[in-house]
């Protein structure tokens, strides 16, 4: 006994004599304290917390080389392996975490939709119940600023420049053929489902040297990784019918959509000013297969069947019979991706997506038959060395086979093919100097082979955090794209369009209220011009056009000042000339006016388990040639206004009723004017207004959702 | 550490080659585990203790610290998060949400690695997720609230007869019956159930997650409203 109360004395004397102070204080690098830091010793229970000095102090009985450790939220975690005895009157700098909402953002020139997005412009919800947008994730992003409204094209004008010059990209490659086909004055709608996507970025300039061949824009959407569960979504449209369904197995899952589109019984009961000889009818198929791997990796394979067709009469100044137009077109995308990781911070993102588009256009009396093949290969590595420095490397690869057949009563029958091949390399890098300052530096190179050009782009980003809410940014950055197929069908001894950037950002972010100011400057070289009435293979070709586009992008969106409602409000100011195409001099394109702005207000009432929403959208007069007066494109037509309402009802929790009309008040848009080919008796060149087909349309959807989870529904979809 | 000190005595025992003394040791080994032990509950009960005071900083560093010290249990990380998760409810600043919440994540992360396939950590998930939406229903809405449905469907084919995650769920459905201005009458038989079960519930170990009856009771007299 006496043996045992020695040990335990001398084991006590032991530990006593083993104690081992630690102290020290901890502050930013301001030399500011943090107080209530946690410090301690990895695998131990030896640590405190410290005061309002920023001073800690405790102790611990280990001895020898021992990791302490000092974490503190919204700061990187610091680890120092020494001996016990040199853990003494230390001063610690915490390193700031440039990974919280607080730290800077490099996002000139880029808007984001998504919850993943630090600032969110759109949220997800937004994209699909904006009044006025149709469901059609296009028609949400024309209420932000930097787009222009042109009513009668439905494709996204982004500041200055044509819709040819927006690419798009889902999961980082590219959709070759974005829009549905339609007639002349026929808005479009875009052909992905915006049910498939989790994030948007849309860039309006000074985009990031990942993406190349877009002179204007870019717009990158993100589709869903894993759906969450099985389920079937039934549509009942005015429009038409939709079908969905979800399987999910192991680490598989596969969504299948399937639509039909047919606006015979609207045009029936709401007639428009065409003549329908065959009303439209369209047919989509979509599948998306996932697949989970050991290693994290995921596979993607997205696949869309569509088919469309019409047949109508529009009037025309010059045809007093009309212009009869028919298209039939049939397009196949499919898209595959593969994300994974790889060793010592490495990942991989790779993929193909390939098109096949192919359309047979009746006009009058000619017929154009056009098939393009295209493809798109890429892989792009990412290395992650810290929180705050990480690289892009990455390559890619595009192939287009474009080829038309023109049979043509009176001029004869023509053939045009070529191959536009491009292969590109970029490098980047996101450097974070600190939670303040950060900065994106790359390089894109390109060779076309069409072309035969090599051309080299820089761009950069520089984000500065001017105060605890707001932030300034500015980008610079060269852009080329390849001439439009209308013009490589005819001729090949062309250069890139080129345009370079430069952007100044102001952006302050508080309680869900986002301001943001956007200054830029655009200057276009290279420009394709032709000296012929449209561009045909007798046409003198040349890059000697240019131009500019110079403007302020305005947003404003609070969800916090009204209860339960949130709106937005956007403008964009546009002065914008150009020398291209056939233009004699330098003059605003009609797609380009001055002053573009939106309103959007989102209502929900709980007790009528309703959601309101209205937009009212403004675009000031366009750009049009009168040739009963001098100059070419000085006349401008009067604004563009239309005001928008949507209601959504909750029947119950699956079922969703869906109301929506565009141009409420019918007022009488004009899209621009159109003049005889020769003067009548008088001299005078007489002229018809283009104007919306229909000054208003109806929208009403039933949508039904059955699956395991009763609390699921369609809202999203609205 | 103690562990090797001990052995180097256990050595020295050895060459002395006396029975009496290795007892002896074998003894002293057994207080001193006895002592580990008790510094794990004593830690424990301490961070309770800072955690009833509403000291939620303290408390979950502490759970921290024990976590650190005890790297193959996985309550002390999983008390780490929810004492994060839960001082998040009510809110105003995201800056400060968001950073707390992800912290909240890297610890359940850490609790899911040590214990996979735990209820009691499933379910967790959900309500991290709940205090985004909780924070912004539009922004964090939609993808989150599928993705607690996915959860509690996961943590009910777990443990179907589990009383918290019983009434954790039949909370989430009735937060979004009332989002939805819908009756929450069909889930109060599920809190009830929740109840009974956990009446009969044995605990299976010390510190394992414990019903909160006050709540369910709570909850239980909005019902009869």
């Amino acid at each position: 006994m006496k043996r045992i109360l020695f040990y335990l004395l001398a084991i006590c004397q032991l530990s006593l004599i083993a104690q081992t102070t630690i102290s020290g204080k901890v502050t930013d690098k301001k030399g500011e304290p943090i107080m209530g830091a946690n410090v301690y010793l990895d695998g131990t229970y030896d640590g405190a917390s410290t005061d309002e000095k920023g001073m800690f102090s405790f102790t611990t009985s280990t001895k020898g080389q021992q990791t302490l450790i000092i974490s503190f939220i919204s700061f990187e975690t610091f680890k120092k392996i020494t001996d016990v005895k040199a853990l003494r009157n230390l001063k610690i700098i915490l390193r700031e975490d440039v990974n919280t909402l607080d730290a800077v953002i490099i996002n000139a020139g880029t808007l984001e939709a998504g919850d993943n997005a630090k600032v969110t412009a759109l949220k997800p919800l937004d994209v699909v119940t904006t009044a006025g947008a149709m469901g059609d994730f296009v028609g949400a992003l024309q209420t932000l600023p930097g787009t222009t409204t042109v009513a009668d094209d439905g494709r996204l004008f982004v500041r200055g420049g044509d819709a040819e010059e927006t690419q798009i990209f889902v999961d980082g490659l590219r959709v070759f053929t974005p829009y549905s086909p339609t007639a002349k004055n026929i808005p479009t709608r875009g052909r992905l489902s915006p049910f498939l996507f989790k994030g948007i970025s849309f860039s309006t300039g000074g985009y990031s040297a990942e993406y190349g061949q877009a002179l204007s824009s870019v717009l990158s959407l993100k589709s869903i990784d894993k759906p969450l569960e099985e389920r079937t979504d039934l549509s009942f449209m005015t429009v038409g019918l939709g079908l969905g369904n979800t399987q999910i197995w192991k680490k598989n899952s596969l969504s299948l959509n399937a639509s039909y589109i047919n606006l015979a019984p609207y045009q029936a009961a709401f007639p428009d000013k065409n003549v329908w000889h065959k009303p439209y009818q369209g047919f989509g198929g979509e599948a998306v297969y996932r697949h989970q791997l050991k290693n994290d990796g995921l596979l993607k394979v997205y696949g869309a069947l569509s088919y469309t067709d019409f047949d109508l009469t529009q009037e025309d100044i010059n045809e007093p019979n009309g212009v009869r137009f028919a298209l039939e077109n049939r397009n196949l995308y499919i898209n595959t991706s593969y994300k994974g990781f790889l060793a010592h911070n490495w990942s991989i993102e790779t993929g193909v997506s390939f098109s096949n588009d192919k359309s047979d256009i009746n006009i009058i009396d000619d017929l154009v038959e056009d098939t393009n093949n295209s493809a798109h290969f890429k892989v792009k590595l990412k290395k992650r060395i810290n929180n705050r420095f990480k690289f892009i490397l990455g390559s890619e690869y595009f192939i287009t086979k474009f080829q038309e057949n023109y049979i043509g009563k009176t001029n004869g029958n023509h053939k045009f093919t070529f191959n536009n091949n491009i292969v590109g390399y970029f490098a980047e890098a996101d450097v974070f100097f600190s939670k303040k300052l950060a900065a994106k530096v790359g390089v894109r190179a390109e060779r076309s082979e069409l072309l035969n050009q090599f051309t080299l782009s820089p761009r950069l980003s520089l984000a500065y955090k001017t105060g605890k809410y707001a932030q300034m940014s500015l980008a610079y950055g060269q852009f080329y794209q390849n001439p439009k197929d209308a013009y490589l069908k005819f001729t090949t001894a062309l250069k890139a369009e080129n345009t370079s950037h430069a952007i100044a950002n102001f952006q302050y972010v508080k309680d869900k209220q986002i301001f943001r100011a956007e200054a830029y400057y655009k200057k276009y070289n290279n420009l394709v011009k032709y000296n012929t009435f449209m561009p045909n293979p007798t046409a003198n070709f040349s890059n000697e056009g240019s131009g500019y586009a110079k403007g302020l992008d305005v947003f404003w969106r609070d969800n916090r000042s009204f209860k339960n409602t949130d709106y937005w409000v956007s403008y964009s100011y546009l002065d914008s000339e150009r020398d291209y195409k056939n233009y004699p001099t330098t003059a605003t394109p009609s797609f380009a006016s001055k002053h573009n702005a939106s309103v959007v207000v989102k209502h929900f009432i709980t007790n009528w388990k309703s959601q309101f929403g209205l937009s009212y959208n403004f675009a000031s007069g366009r750009h049009y040639t009168n040739p009963n007066t001098n100059g070419f494109l000085n006349n401008k037509t009067k604004s563009y206004n239309a005001i928008n309402a949507s209601w959504a009802y909750l029947v119950s929790q699956q079922k969703i009723l869906f109301v929506s009309v565009s141009n409420v008040l019918g007022i009488k848009n004009i899209n621009g004017y159109q003049f005889s080919n020769q003067p009548n008796n008088n001299g005078v060149f007489e002229s018809r207004a283009i104007v919306p087909s229909a000054d208003r349309f109806f929208f009403v959807g039933f949508f039904w959702t059955i699956s395991t989870d009763k609390n699921k529904n369609q809202l999203k979809n609205l | 550490m103690f562990n090797g000190e001990l052995h180097l005595t256990n050595l020295k025992a050895i060459k002395f080659k006396q029975m009496k003394k290795i007892i002896t040791l074998l003894a002293l080994t057994f207080v001193v585990n006895l002592t580990a032990q008790t510094q794990y509950e004593k830690g424990m009960t301490n961070a309770f203790q800072l955690w009833g005071a509403k000291k939620n900083a303290e408390a979950s560093q502490l759970f921290e610290r024990i976590a650190n010290a005890e790297k193959n249990n996985w309550l002390p990380y999983y008390y780490a998060a929810t004492v994060e998760i839960v001082s998040c409810f009510g809110l105003q600043d995201e800056v400060v949400l968001t950073a707390r919440l992800k912290k909240a994540k890297k610890f359940l992360d850490k609790a899911n690695a040590l214990s996979k396939d735990n209820p009691e950590i499933t379910i967790n998930y959900a309500l991290l997720n709940t205090a985004y939406i909780a924070f912004d229903g539009q922004k964090y809405g939609m993808t989150l609230s599928q993705e607690n449905a996915a959860l509690y469907a996961e943590a009910l084919k777990l443990a179907p007869n589990n009383p918290r995650v019983i009434f954790s769920k039949a909370e989430w459905d009735m937060g979004s019956a009332r989002f939805f201005g819908q009756s929450i009458a069909p889930y109060c038989k599920d809190v009830k159930r929740a109840i009974e079960l956990a009446k009969k519930e044995t605990v299976p170990y010390k510190f394992y997650p414990r019903f909160q009856f006050d709540r369910a009771q709570q909850t239980l007299k909005n019902c009869a409203k």
